[in-house]
């Protein structure tokens, strides 16, 4: 709709959007109340401003939102002081007092208990998205991760950092599952992190990504000869892809 | 230096601000899973760079500008890197002639539908002044354009609308 004086269809607007001020704000009230067209033009902009009030939300910004930004934060604020200082180290130290459980894990990968495991990665995954839950070690350099998890575990988990695709290495942590300490190695895309959860087993045959999705999650679980995986990410399906492709090509290569 | 005191400055000017942040990347990337990444996003860009933000008492934006502002470059730039999307056409140079993308002819034509379909730049104009209350001197700090342009930009939006809404009745 135009006004048939156009000059005062912008500062009309102005003017209903309290723009307006003084000389200019009074001489387009004597316009207004003299001219029954620019009066009409008013009217109509003031039903459209009800009726965008009435039809178009404002939204609200959900818990799980709120929370997830929380976090972000707190991760972003923490790996930045990690960088400048390395106050970590004392903190490794005191969890390399964690016990660390031996006793070999050779039982093979079981459907029925595959369930009940992909619950305690999942859990595992969304407690270390908890403010101080992530990373045990915070490093983006693998030749400090993998020493890190020396005399903590009974195995040396391969570490490989993806940086250059777009995956920096984030850092690393211990975490118990199955019944037995594990290595977690954390991964960053975006501001969403991947955490690969990986155990030694006993030798067998290698297995394509099995794919689980649940509460917005997506897990990957696979095998090599030597490793059992878990991969879990709120990231995308096809991205979380990419990354399991470079993490198997990685261990495949044995660097 | 991020102290935790630094996060704890930051939170309490930046978060009251998160539902109107929100707002904007909903209306920009026009479905809740974009505009929830472009929030988190933005607030730890914004995180990274409080160090230099003034506040109104420094003579610069207000929280709430300052913040649109990131989560404004943020949906845009977000965008951008996502030019397989089908939705994000609008959001290409090019295509910026335009005002008003293609309506689809068997939808049933609403204010918010007609919204969703205004280019972005005149999108935004609408959802800071109509549903957040934006004065033209914070949109344009925020849209980054002269308050003449926020005026005129904001003309052409209610106008298109004001036609939608005429044939609606």
């Amino acid at each position: 709709m135009t006004s048939p004086h156009p000059s005062f269809e912008a500062q009309l607007d102005a003017y209903l959007d309290g723009e307006l001020v003084g000389t200019d704000a009074r001489e387009l009230e004597a316009h207004l109340a003299q001219c029954a067209e620019c009066a009409r033009f008013r009217d109509g902009r003031l039903a459209l401003r009800a009726a965008i009030a009435a039809q178009v939300p404002a939204f609200h910004t959900s818990d799980i939102l709120r929370q997830r930004v929380r976090v972000a934060l707190k991760a972003s604020a923490r790996a930045y002081r990690f960088d400048l200082q390395t106050w970590w180290r004392p903190l490794a130290l005191a969890a390399s007092f964690v016990v660390v459980g031996l006793g070999g894990w050779s039982v093979a990968w079981q459907r029925a208990a595959g369930a009940a495991l992909a619950d305690d990665v999942l859990s595992s995954h969304i407690r270390s998205l908890m403010p101080g839950h992530l990373t045990d070690v915070v490093s983006s350099d693998q030749h400090t991760v993998k020493p890190w998890f020396n005399g903590k575990l009974d195995y040396s988990p391969p570490v490989h950092d993806f940086a250059t695709q777009g995956f920096p290495l984030v850092g690393g942590r211990l975490d118990y599952l199955e019944g037995r300490t594990v290595a977690v190695l954390t991964y960053g895309r975006r501001q969403h992190f991947i955490n690969v959860f990986l155990w030694p087993r006993a030798r067998g045959p290698s297995g394509t990504p099995n794919v689980r999705d649940r509460q917005g999650y997506h897990l990957r679980h696979w095998t090599t000869s030597d490793y059992a995986y878990w991969v879990v990410s709120d990231l995308g399906t096809a991205e979380l892809g990419d990354f399991v492709l470079l993490v198997q090509r990685a261990d495949s290569a044995g660097t | 230096m991020l102290e935790s005191n630094e996060l704890a400055r930051f939170e309490a000017a930046v978060l009251p601000h998160l539902d109107t942040a929100y707002t904007l990347a909903r209306y920009l990337t026009r479905n809740d899973h974009d505009a929830e990444d472009v929030v988190q996003d933005a607030c730890v860009r914004a995180l990274k760079y409080f160090d230099t933000f003034r506040g109104e008492q420094g003579g610069g934006p207000s929280a709430r500008a300052w913040l649109l502002t990131i989560v404004r470059n943020t949906a845009y730039t977000w965008h951008k890197s996502r030019r397989n999307d089908a939705l994000t056409t609008e959001f290409d140079e090019t295509a910026h002639s335009h005002a008003v993308a293609e309506a689809d002819p068997d939808a049933k034509e609403t204010l918010g539908r007609a919204l969703e379909r205004l280019a972005p730049e005149f999108r935004e104009v609408i959802v800071l002044r109509e549903l957040q209350g934006l004065s033209y001197k914070e949109i344009s700090d925020v849209a980054g354009v002269p308050v003449g342009t926020v005026m005129s930009r904001l003309s052409r939006a209610r106008a298109h609308l004001q036609r939608v809404l005429r044939k609606e009745d």
